[in-house]
C-alpha cells in the first residue's frame, strides 16, 4: 500500500532584517545600483518552506598596500592588481563580486601609519572607480580604527558604505561615524551568541537603527575551529526565526583571510603529498570556508581568489534553485 | 522527546548487578538516557519493560554498515538535527566513482583506496570506491567490480540497476558487503533478492516524491531486507538540501520508520565544474549525508573537504585538544619571547595565528588545560600556577632561550607571583588579554621589556 | 514649578518675541524680503527653527511663520493670586523665546553684526590691531561633527552653556578650567551689567576657540541660542530624526546629550525665558545666584533649576567654591565623569595583580599578624560624600621602620543615585582587585581580615597610604560609573581609631550577613538569571534566587543584581517570578518562560525546590553534584574536589559528563556548595534529611554552617550519620553505614 508522507515544514515566526548597502544618487551616494542582504524566513537555502528575497552575496576583499604576506597563490593569481586598489577593485567587480572589501592596511600604526585623510582618500578613489558599494575595514588597531573610520565615514557620508570592526571594547567612535553619516556598523563578537547579542544591544542603543547592523560572528578557518563558527551561526539564524531580535542581523564571514592565512593555503613545500597541489589547495580551502559558512546562514562571504568569487557565486546561485 | 534516566530507572531490575559494566542500575540508566549506551547491554531487563523503553530507545536512523573489518564503514543512528543540539555521530563516507569501461579503473581504484592523510594526530581516508556499470554491459561490469575489489581493501558501491549486471558482479565481492545502488521501482524485486542473497545492504533510489520513496522502501523492508540506504534522486544541489532535510525530519522529527537511513548523494552530478562539485560535497557532509560519490578524486580538495567532515562531525561538548608542546613560529633564536596559553583548540589557534601574523619569531607553549580556555581553565583550577610550571620545566624551553621572561595571558595576571614563586629565576610578565592585542605586544612591549634588561 | 520662575520666563518671552518682530519687519523695509538670511557653514539652515517647526529659513519673509509661531506660544503672565502649575506656559515661553532669539540672530547676519566683535585690547591674543575680538558666532558643520561623534561615543562627556559672568575673574578661570579639566566642552555667552565672561576670560589671558573646547559665542543672552542650535543639529546629524520631530529631537537631548546652563550672576527675565527653552532639550540650569529652586525631576532628568548662591557654598575660598558648583553642574546633569589613569606614583594595570610582595622587599604591611586591617564600603546621601576626597587619619610611613607594620582602617563612603545598600558588599570586594593592580601593593583578604603590603620600591617612588584611596577612587568611578557618582575615602592609621571604625565596620558586616541570611525566596518577587556560560553549555540557563547561589557558587543573588544595574545588557538578566504554578516544587509561569526562550527552547519546565522533576541544568561548572542513591532512598553530595569514588559507582568526572553541558537530568543536579546550608535545599524531596552522603571535603570546609543548619531542622546528629568517602564508596557499604548509624533517610517516605 502506497505510504503517503506530509512533507514536512517549519513556519518561522521570525526574519531577518533587511540591510542595504550602499547609496545611488537619488539616495545621497554615488553606487551605480545597492545589495540588499538579509530578509530570510526560513534556515540557509531552504526555499521549500520560507523566503530568501536576497540571496547571499560575494564580496572580494581588496587591499590599499600590497600585501606583502599573502599566499604566492593569491599573488599570482591576483598579478598587478594588488599594486593598487582602484584596479584591484575594478578586476574584482568585473570578475563577479556584488561587493568590495576595502581594508585600509596602510594605516597600520606598526606599518606604513597612513594618514587617517589618505585613507579616505583611498575610500574615495575606489568609490570612483567602482560603482559596487563598499565594505571598508580599518587596520584593525582600535584607536587607529576610529581615527581612519571616522576620517572615511565623513569624507564619504552619504554612501552608505558598511564600516568595521565594532568590537565591545571599542565601538562608540565607529558607530557614532556611521550615525552622523548614513553608514552601516559591522559588529564582531568572539564566536559567542551572547556577546554577539550584546555587541548588538550596545550598538543599538546608541541609536544606531538595526537595520544599519551587521553581524561578524568571528570566522574559524577550515581546521581551524570553523565548527564553531558554524555552530554560532546556525544559532544565531535559529534564535533570529524564532523571533529573538537581538540575533536578526544578516552575517558576514571574512572567509578569504581565514581560509588563506592557514598553512594549508600556503605552504607547497615540506608538506605531505596527500596534500595535493597548493594552488588547487588553497582554493578548496576557502571554498569549503565560503560553502560552510553559507550553510550555516552567512549573508556575505569576504573571498580572497579571483577564482573563488565565480565559483560561490555559482554555488549560491545553485543552492537557490537558480 | 526520550526518557528521563528516572522513568527508565524504574523499568529496570534495580539489582546493580553490574554486568552491563556499569556501576548501578541508575547509572546505567543515566547512560540510556542520554543514548550513550544499548538497553541490550543488561541481560535481566523484562521483557515488559523491554517493549516499554526500546521506542524510547531504539535509534530513528537505523546503522547501516557497509564493508568489513577494518575498512567497514558505518552510518546512521543520528539524533540532532543541528550538531549544536547535540552531535553528529557517524561521519558520511567519501567515495569516488569509477567506471567498468574505465581503461585504468583498477589504478584509479588504489589510488583512492592508498590515499591516507593525517590531520591532529587522526588518519583520515576515503571510504572507498563506487564502481559503476557505465558500459551497460553485464560481464565489464563484474570483470571491473572484481579489478577494482582487488586493488582497493576499502568499502565498494556498485552501481548499476540491471539486476543481471549486479548478479554478475556481486558473487566476488559479497564477502565485502558492499552496497548495492540501487532498487528502484523497476528492478526493487530483483535487487532485494540479490541484497538478501548476498547479505549486502540495498540503496533505495525513487525520484518521484518523498511518498514514492517511502512506499518503496516500506516494499523492500517488508520484502526482507533491513539494511537501507535511501537516495530520494534529486540531483541539484537545492532540490537535494531540501530532500536530505525533510528525510532527516521526517526520521527524528516524526520518528518515521520508513525513511530512517542514512542518505547517500552524488554531488558531482549537480556540479559544473570540479570545484563546484567539492563544495556541493561539502554541503552534503554538513547536511544530511551519510555516502557521498564524488567524480574527481583531487588529493588538493579531498584533504580539504575530510578536513570539513572532520570539523562538523567533532562533538560541540568536548572541546578539541591541541597538543601540550612547545611550538615555535618563525626563525626563533635564543632571545625570542615565550608565551604561554592552554590546549583549547580555539585558543591555541587565535593565539597561534596572531603570533604568525605579528611577524615576531616566538615560542608558544601550551600547558595542558584539558582543552578548556584560559579564563574557564583558570577558574576550573586547571591552568594554575602549578601547571604552568610543570610544562615550563618539562617542555625545555630553558635551554632554547637565554633570557628568563615568560608572558602570561593577561586574563590569569594574578597568577603571575604564584608562577614566579613556582618557577625560581623566571620573570612571569603579564600579556595582553585578547589575542588581537598580542601582536603590538610581541612588536612593541616585548622589545622594551627586553631592553630593560 | 515656581510663580515666579514662570512669571519672569514668560515675561522674557513675551519681550524678547516682541523684539525679535520688530526687528524682523524693519529689516524686511531695509533689506527686503529676499534678502537670504543664512548662518555660515552649516547645511542646517536656522537649525533651533529647523528642530522645532521643520521650518527652512532662506529669506527674510521665511522669518515671519517663525514669528508667528512664537507669538501663539506666548501667554499672559500669571497672576500673584494664582497658584496653578505653569510648567506647560513656562515650556512654551522657552521655546517662543528660543526661535526669537534665532530669528534675531539671523537678522543680524543680515545686518552684519554677527559674530560678534568685542573691543579686547591690542594685548589680547587673537585680537586685531584695533584691539578688536572677533567672536565666534554658530559652531560650523565640520567642527560640530567632529564634537558631535565625541559626545555621541563618550569621549566628551557633554556641553556646559554658560551665560552671565562669574564673581571674579580668578573665579571665571577657576570654572572654566574644571570644565575643561573633565574634557566638557564650554560655551559662554551673556553678561551681567555690561560684564561677560568672556571678558573675564580674555582679561585672563585664557585661550578661546574650538582648539581648547570653549567657545565664545557673545556678550548678551541671545546669543546662547548657538548652543541649543549646536544640541539641536547634533540630534539631527546623530539621531537620525528629521526636521520637524520636534519631541524625538528634545527626548533625544535629553537623554544622549549631556549638557547644562550655568547661569553666573544676576538671573534677568531673558535668561530665565531661555532656560526655560533649555529645560525643554532636558537641559537643567544651575545658577550661582538666589532664585527658586526647581526640583522635582521630570522634563529635565534631574533637577530642572538649582540654585547655589556662590558665597553660601562651603569652602575656604572662592576657588575652592567655584570647584564646588562645578561639582554640582555635573551632578545636577548626571554627566558622568571618568578618570582614565589611576594617579599614582607607581604603575598601575592588571599586570601587576598576581604580583607578591615578599617581606624582604616590604617597607610595611598593615594586617595579618602584624597589626590590624579592614576596609569597609558604605553608601552615604550625596551631601555627605565630598568627590575624590581622600583623608589619612593617623600617623603616617615615616615613624615606621622598615619591614614594620600599622594597623589600617579603609572606609570608603559613595553616593550614587542609583546607588542601593545591597551594593556595599559587591562595590566593597573589588578594593581587593582595584589595590592589587598597583606595582609593588598586594592585598590579600576583605573585611576586617584584610591585608596588605607595600613594597620599598613602590614607596621609594613615592607611594603613600593616600594612594590607597586614589586607586579606589579612580577604579570605583571608572568601573561602576553606572551606579557610583562620588567617592570620598577616609584611611585611619592610628590604633584607637582603627579600633573605634572597626567596631562600626564590623557591626555593618553583621547587618549584612544577616540580612543575606533573611533574604528568602518570598521575600523577592524577582530572581536573576545567569547565562555566562551558555558560550560552551548554549541551552543553560542559571537561574538565581536569593536561597540558591549559581552553581558555580561565584555568584549570589544580590551579585546578579548589582551586575545587572553595572550591566544592564550582561548576562544577568532580572525574572520576574511571575504566577506560582506549584509552590511546593517551586515552579513559576514567568520563570518557565524565560528559561524556555533562553535555553533555545530547550527547557520548557523548571523548577526551583526539587532535583526530581525538571531541575536546574547545569552547565559543568558546579562545585558539587547531587546525584540520588535511590538504594537508600536519599542522596548524595559530590564535591569537585574529591576525586574518590561515590556510592554512585561514579567520580566526579564521570557523573559530571553526564549531567553536565546544559542538560536537564532528573535525580541529578549541579550546586553551588553554600546551596548545602541553605533552607532551601530541595525542600520538595525532604531537605537536608535526604543527605546519606557527603564529601569529607565539605564536611570539614563547612562543618560550622552545616552543623548549624542541621541543629536547625532538629537533627542535631545529622552530621555523624551521613556517610563519605572514608566509609563507603558502593552503594552495599553505603547501605550498611546508613543501618548502623540510623540515618532518618531510611525511615522517610520514597524519594519517588
Amino acid at each position: 500500500m502506497p505510504v503517503t508522507v506530509e512533507v514536512p515544514t517549519e513556519k518561522w515566526a521570525g526574519k531577518v532584517i533587511e540591510v542595504k548597502l550602499g547609496a545611488t544618487k537619488e539616495e545621497g551616494g554615488s553606487r551605480a545600483g545597492t545589495v540588499t542582504v538579509g530578509g530570510e524566513t526560513t534556515l540557509p537555502f531552504l526555499t521549500f518552506e520560507g523566503g530568501i528575497p536576497n540571496q547571499p552575496v560575494v564580496a572580494a576583499e581588496v587591499w590599499d598596500v600590497e600585501p606583502a604576506d599573502w599566499s604566492p597563490v593569491l599573488l599570482e593569481a591576483w598579478g598587478n592588481a594588488v599594486k593598487d586598489p582602484v584596479v584591484w577593485a575594478q578586476q574584482a567587480a568585473a570578475l563577479g563580486a556584488k561587493l568590495i572589501a576595502l581594508k585600509l592596511r596602510s594605516t597600520d600604526p606598526d606599518g606604513q601609519n597612513a594618514s587617517p585623510a589618505e585613507a579616505a582618500a583611498t575610500v574615495k578613489r575606489v568609490l570612483a572607480a567602482v560603482d559596487l558599494p563598499l565594505l571598508v575595514y580599518g587596520p584593525g588597531q582600535a584607536e587607529k580604527d576610529n581615527d581612519v573610520l571616522v576620517a572615511v565615514a565623513e569624507a564619504s557620508a552619504g554612501e552608505r558604505l558598511a564600516l568595521g570592526l565594532c568590537e565591545q571594547s571599542n565601538y562608540r567612535t565607529i558607530v557614532a561615524a556611521c550615525l552622523g553619516n548614513g553608514h552601516v556598523a559591522i559588529g564582531r563578537a568572539p564566536i559567542d551568541v551572547n556577546m554577539q547579542k550584546q555587541l548588538n544591544i550596545l550598538m543599538s542603543d546608541m541609536g544606531l537603527p538595526l537595520d544599519r547592523i551587521l553581524m561578524d560572528p568571528t570566522t574559524g578557518g577550515l581546521g581551524y575551529g570553523i565548527e564553531y563558527t558554524y555552530s554560532v551561526m546556525e544559532r544565531l539564524r535559529f534564535g533570529a526565526l524564532q523571533g529573538d531580535r537581538m540575533t536578526q542581523l544578516p552575517l558576514i564571514n571574512t572567509v578569504g583571510e581565514e581560509a588563506w592565512r592557514q598553512k594549508e593555503a600556503k605552504a607547497a613545500e615540506g608538506v605531505p603529498e596527500a596534500w595535493g597541489d597548493l594552488a588547487k589547495r588553497g582554493l578548496s580551502w576557502e571554498m569549503l570556508t565560503a560553502t560552510s559558512m553559507l550553510e550555516a546562514g552567512s549573508d556575505i562571504v569576504v573571498l580572497r581568489h579571483p577564482n573563488s568569487i565565480g565559483i560561490i557565486n555559482g554555488v549560491i546561485a545553485k543552492l537557490m534553485g537558480r | 522527546m526520550g526518557l528521563s534516566g528516572l522513568e527508565i530507572y524504574k523499568q529496570l531490575p534495580k539489582t546493580n548487578c553490574k554486568e552491563c559494566g556499569m556501576p548501578t542500575c541508575l547509572a546505567f540508566a543515566m547512560k540510556l538516557a542520554a543514548k550513550q549506551a544499548e538497553l541490550s547491554a543488561c541481560p535481566y531487563v523484562s521483557d515488559a519493560a523491554k517493549q516499554a523503553l526500546d521506542a524510547a530507545s531504539a535509534p530513528p536512523i537505523r546503522l547501516v554498515t557497509v564493508g568489513v573489518g577494518d575498512q567497514k564503514l558505518e552510518v546512521g543512528n543520528e539524533t540532532v538535527m543541528f550538531r549544536h543540539d547535540k552531535t553528529f555521530y557517524h561521519a558520511p563516507g567519501i567515495f569516488a566513482r569509477v567506471k567498468d569501461n574505465q581503461a585504468d579503473a583498477a589504478a584509479a581504484a588504489k589510488t583512492i583506496a592508498d590515499y591516507k592523510v593525517e590531520r591532529v594526530g587522526l588518519q583520515m581516508a576515503a571510504a572507498g570506491v563506487a564502481v559503476e556499470n557505465a558500459s551497460g554491459d553485464a560481464a565489464t561490469f563484474a570483470a571491473a567490480v572484481q579489478d577494482v575489489a582487488q586493488a582497493c581493501d576499502g568499502a565498494l558501491i556498485l552501481l548499476s540497476k540491471d539486476p543481471a549486471a549486479m548478479a554478475a558482479a556481486l558473487p566476488a565481492v559479497a564477502d565485502r558487503k558492499p552496497l548495492i545502488y540501487a532498487a528502484d521501482a523497476e528492478n526493487w524485486q530483483a535487487m532485494v533478492e540479490l541484497a538478501k542473497k548476498h547479505s549486502c545492504p540495498l540503496a533505495v533510489r525513487e525520484a518521484g516524491s518523498l511518498s514514492a520513496l517511502a512506499s518503496l522502501a516500506e516494499q523492500v523492508t517488508k520484502a526482507g531486507v533491513a539494511d537501507i540506504v535511501l537516495d530520494p534522486g534529486a540531483r541539484s544541489a537545492a532540490a537535494n538540501l531540501a530532500a536530505f532535510t525533510q528525510l532527516r525530519r521526517l526520521a527524528l522529527r516524526k520518528n518515521l520508520r520508513l525513511v530512517g537511513y542514512p542518505l547517500i548523494g552524488f554531488p558531482g552530478e549537480a556540479a559544473a565544474s570540479a570545484e563546484e562539485e567539492t563544495a556541493f560535497a561539502g554541503q552534503q557532509v554538513m547536511k544530511y549525508g551519510g555516502f557521498i560519490v564524488l567524480d574527481h578524486f583531487d588529493p588538493a580538495s579531498i584533504y580539504a573537504l575530510l578536513t570539513l567532515r572532520l570539523n562538523i562531525y567533532t562533538d560541540p561538548q568536548k572541546p578539541i585538544q591541541v597538543k601540550p608542546e612547545i611550538y615555535a613560529f618563525g626563525e626563533v633564536d635564543q632571545n625570542s619571547p615565550v608565551l604561554v596559553t592552554t590546549n583549547f583548540s580555539i585558543t591555541y589557534f587565535s593565539v597561534a595565528g596572531e603570533v604568525e601574523a605579528s611577524g615576531v619569531p616566538t615560542y608558544l607553549i601550551v600547558s595542558d588545560a584539558e582543552g578548556l580556555s584560559v579564563l574557564t581553565a583558570w577558574a576550573a583550577g586547571k591552568f594554575d600556577a602549578e601547571k604552568i610550571a610543570k610544562t615550563v620545566k618539562a617542555c625545555g624551553i630553558a635551554d632554547k632561550v637565554s633570557h628568563r621572561y615568560i608572558v602570561l595571558p593577561g586574563y590569569v595576571s594574578t597568577l603571575s607571583g604564584e608562577v614566579e614563586e613556582e618557577l625560581p629565576g623566571w620573570k612571569a610578565l603579564v600579556g595582553p588579554r585578547e589575542a588581537v592585542d598580542i601582536s603590538p605586544y610581541l612588536r612593541r612591549t616585548w622589545p622594551t621589556i627586553v631592553g630593560k634588561r | 514649578m515656581s510663580r515666579l520662575i514662570a512669571a519672569a520666563a514668560i515675561r522674557g518671552a513675551n519681550g524678547v518675541v516682541a523684539q525679535a518682530s520688530q526687528e524682523l519687519e524693519a529689516a524686511i523695509a531695509a533689506y527686503g524680503p529676499d534678502k537670504p538670511v543664512a548662518f555660515p557653514n552649516t547645511a542646517y539652515y536656522l537649525p533651533v527653527t529647523l528642530g522645532f517647526m521643520g521650518h527652512r529659513v532662506e529669506r527674510l519673509a521665511d522669518l515671519r511663520p517663525v514669528i508667528k509661531h512664537a507669538k501663539e506660544l506666548l501667554h499672559p503672565v500669571p497672576q500673584q493670586r494664582l497658584w496653578l502649575p505653569y510648567l506647560g506656559e513656562t515650556l512654551d515661553s522657552g521655546v517662543a523665546t528660543l526661535l526669537a532669539e534665532e530669528a534675531i540672530e539671523g537678522i543680524r547676519f543680515v545686518r552684519g553684526e554677527e559674530p560678534q566683535k568685542i573691543q579686547a585690547g591690542t594685548d589680547v591674543e587673537g585680537a586685531d590691531d584695533s584691539g578688536l575680538y572677533t567672536l565666534n558666532g554658530p559652531i560650523d558643520d565640520v567642527q560640530l561633527r567632529s564634537w558631535g561623534i565625541q559626545l555621541v561615543d563618550g569621549r566628551m562627556p557633554g556641553f556646559a552653556a554658560i551665560v552671565g559672568a562669574a564673581k571674579s575673574n580668578e573665579v571665571a578661570v577657576k570654572i572654566v578650567r574644571e570644565l575643561q579639566q573633565r574634557g566638557i566642552l564650554v560655551f559662554l555667552s551673556g553678561n551681567v551689567n555690561g560684564r561677560s565672561i568672556i571678558d573675564q576670560l580674555l582679561e585672563e589671558g585664557v585661550q578661546l576657540g574650538y582648539d581648547t573646547y570653549t567657545v565664545p559665542f557673545g556678550r548678551d543672552t541671545i546669543s546662547a541660542i548657538y548652543a541649543l542650535g549646536f544640541a539641536m543639529r547634533s540630534a539631527l546629524t546623530f539621531g537620525g530624526m528629521k526636521a520637524g520631530q520636534a519631541r524625538d529631537l528634545l527626548l533625544y537631548n535629553k537623554y544622549r546629550v549631556f549638557a547644562f546652563v550655568l547661569a553666573l550672576g544676576e538671573v534677568d527675565d531673558l535668561k530665565y525665558a531661555t532656560a526655560a527653552g533649555a529645560i525643554s532639550y532636558g537641559f537643567p540650569t544651575i545658577a550661582d545666584t538666589l532664585i527658586p529652586n526647581i526640583l522635582p525631576t521630570g522634563v529635565t532628568q534631574y533637577e530642572h533649576v538649582v540654585s547655589m548662591p556662590f558665597d553660601e557654598i562651603p569652602g575656604a575660598n572662592d576657588l575652592e567654591r567655584a570647584e564646588k558648583l562645578v561639582q554640582k553642574c555635573i551632578e545636577v546633569r548626571g554627566v558622568k565623569v571618568k578618570i582614565s589613569k589611576v594617579p599614582i606614583p607607581v604603575a598601575y594595570g592588571s599586570a601587576f595583580e598576581g604580583e607578591r610582595v615578599r617581606r624582604e622587599a616590604m617597607r610595611i604591611e598593615f594586617g595579618g599578624r602584624a597589626s590590624s586591617c579592614f576596609e569597609y564600603l558604605r553608601m552615604l546621601d550625596p551631601d555627605q560624600v565630598e568627590p575624590g576626597k581622600i583623608t589619612v587619619v593617623g600617623p603616617g610611613l615615616d615613624g615606621v621602620a622598615d619591614g614594620g607594620a600599622l594597623p589600617l582602617g579603609i572606609v570608603v563612603d559613595v553616593a550614587g543615585r542609583k546607588m542601593q545598600k545591597d551594593f556595599e558588599p559587591v562595590l566593597e570586594r573589588q578594593i581587593h582587585h582595584f589595590v592589587n593592580g598597583a606595582e609593588g601593593v598586594q592585598h590579600i583578604g576583605q573585611r576586617d581580615i584584610t591585608w596588605i603590603r607595600i613594597s620599598k620600591t613602590a614607596v621609594a617612588k613615592g607611594f603613600d597610604i593616600r594612594h590607597l584611596g586614589e586607586i579606589v577612587i579612580a577604579r570605583m568611578l571608572s568601573e561602576f560609573s553606572a551606579i557610583v557618582d562620588k567617592v570620598q575615602v577616609t584611611l585611619y592609621t592610628g590604633k584607637a581609631e582603627v579600633e573605634k571604625t572597626m567596631a562600626l565596620a564590623q557591626a555593618a558586616y553583621r547587618d549584612r550577613n544577616e540580612r543575606v541570611a533573611g533574604l528568602t525566596d518570598e521575600s523577592v518577587d524577582t530572581y536573576y538569571s545567569c547565562t555566562l556560560c551558555q558560550s560552551f553549555a548554549p541551552n543553560h540557563v542559571c537561574i538565581i534566587n536569593p536561597e540558591r547561589v549559581g552553581l558555580c557558587g561565584a555568584y549570589n543573588w544580590l551579585d546578579c543584581k548589582a551586575s545587572h544595574q553595572i550591566n544592564p545588557t550582561g548576562p544577568n538578566q532580572p525574572v520576574p517570578k511571575g504566577m506560582c504554578v506549584d509552590p511546593v516544587r517551586g515552579e513559576w509561569d514567568n520563570v518557565n518562560d524565560f528559561v524556555y526562550r533562553h535555553s533555545n527552547q530547550s527547557v520548557s519546565r523548571f523548577t526551583l525546590y526539587t532535583m526530581m522533576d525538571a531541575p536546574m541544568t547545569s552547565c559543568g561548572c558546579f562545585e558539587c553534584i547531587i546525584m540520588l542513591i535511590p538504594e537508600a532512598n536519599g542522596v548524595m553530595v559530590l564535591s569537585r574536589e574529591d576525586p574518590s569514588m561515590s556510592p554512585a559507582g561514579m567520580t566526579f568526572s564521570t557523573l559530571a559528563g553526564l549531567a553536565g553541558g546544559g542538560l536537564q537530568t532528573p535525580g541529578m543536579m549541579g550546586v553551588g556548595k553554600y546551596y548545602l546550608t541553605s533552607k532551601k535545599f530541595i525542600p520538595a524531596d525532604g531537605g537536608h534529611r535526604r543527605i546519606v552522603w557527603m564529601s569529607s571535603v565539605l564536611k570539614d570546609s563547612m562543618r560550622e554552617d552545616l552543623q548549624t543548619m542541621f541543629s536547625s531542622i532538629g537533627e542535631p546528629d545529622l552530621m555523624d550519620k551521613i556517610a563519605d568517602e572514608t566509609v563507603a564508596t558502593s552503594v552495599e557499604e553505603l547501605l550498611a553505614v546508613l543501618e548502623e548509624r540510623g540515618h532518618p533517610a531510611l525511615t522517610m517516605d520514597p524519594m519517588f
